[in-house]
């Protein structure tokens, strides 16, 4: 079983879809799970005792985890001057916080088994440090700082951690984002193209396959930087 | 459960996790330079007592803020151990 937090639209939805696809028994995390095309349960990352409930039924149920893809996050494109203390609390609470404890929860089950992949999810502004995305960058920063000593933690169990850092794809996360801003981040990108969630699929699937057993702790840009 | 009972339990799932190659003692070291069990051996006793935990009809949470504290932590001594998995075990019924 392959868990997917975010489950219920944007990358998360589109990951969740292709790895059904390719045959996975997938469950998807989500605040609002109605009418999802997979197994889905009801869950708030930034809750830490909602993310445990979760893990405790599926331990309940003796699924056997052998990937956890942390996608849920939230956007806000505004500078940090104008960026209300409430939307900067959300921002780190679900971003950053929803991923650790997604992975802490999580890890002990592929600790179990001593083999799994774990993918978080960041964002190329990190690396490009972009105007009006401050926040949301330092939110991410933060998803990368912990999932290179995570990986170092979860390397003796054989576990990998990888974080994967889209640039701009049209997703529900984008809304808001006009066509000049997108094209401006996307000419900073060494591959200066517009991605599409099928390409951060490709990449998820690499990731939870034996293929990427030599990576951990990498974060991998979409488009480059 | 008693105090003696926990650290029963406690030294039995070091035997498990060791193969038998560490022989437990109420006052070994579970943490610090001198400590027993390297990290991974460690998570891994705290999933073999989580295991047990629910056999007895609670769940052991080995999350702690002192867990690396080598003054404070539930993780200093076996002893120190079979304690908090005893008081989790009375609280949790």
């Amino acid at each position: 079983m392959i868990v997917v937090t975010g489950a219920s639209r944007g990358l998360g939805r589109a990951v969740a879809e292709r790895l059904i696809q390719s045959g996975e028994d997938v469950v998807g995390l989500s605040r609002e799970v109605a009418d999802l095309p997979f197994d889905a349960m009801v869950c708030d990352v930034s809750e830490y005792d909602s993310v445990k409930s979760v893990a405790q039924k599926l331990k309940r149920e003796k699924k056997e985890l052998k990937g956890l893809v942390n996608a849920a996050g939230i956007a806000s494109m505004n500078l940090a001057v104008t960026t209300p203390p409430s939307m900067t609390q959300k921002l780190i609470q679900t971003n950053l916080v929803g991923t650790i404890h997604c992975c802490q929860i999580f890890a002990p089950l592929l600790i179990r088994k001593k083999m799994g992949s774990i993918i978080n999810f960041s964002t190329i502004a990190v690396a490009l440090g972009l105007k009006g995305e401050s926040i949301y960058a330092a939110s991410k920063a933060g998803v990368e700082g912990f999932s290179r000593a995570f990986a170092r933690e979860m390397a003796d169990f054989n576990i990998q951690v990888n974080c994967i850092a889209p640039g701009p794809i049209k997703t529900d996360l984008l809304k808001g984002v006009s066509d000049e801003q997108i094209d401006s981040i996307v000419s900073q990108q060494i591959i200066p193209k517009v991605f599409q969630p099928r390409d951060v699929c490709d990449l998820c699937e690499f990731l939870l396959s034996p293929k990427s057993s030599s990576l951990s702790g990498q974060i991998l840009n979409i488009g480059g930087v | 459960m008693n105090l003696n009972e926990s650290k029963s339990i406690v030294r039995e799932s070091i035997l498990e996790i060791t193969d038998g190659e560490v022989e437990p003692t109420d006052e070994m070291n579970l943490i610090g330079k001198e400590a027993a069990l390297d990290s991974m051996k460690l998570v891994e006793l705290c999933l073999v007592l989580e295991d047990k935990s629910g056999d007895l009809g609670f769940e052991f949470d080995w999350t702690s803020e002192v867990a690396m504290s080598r003054s404070r932590s539930l993780f200093r001594t076996v002893t120190s151990l079979a304690e908090e998995f005893l008081s989790q075990s009375e609280k949790g019924k």
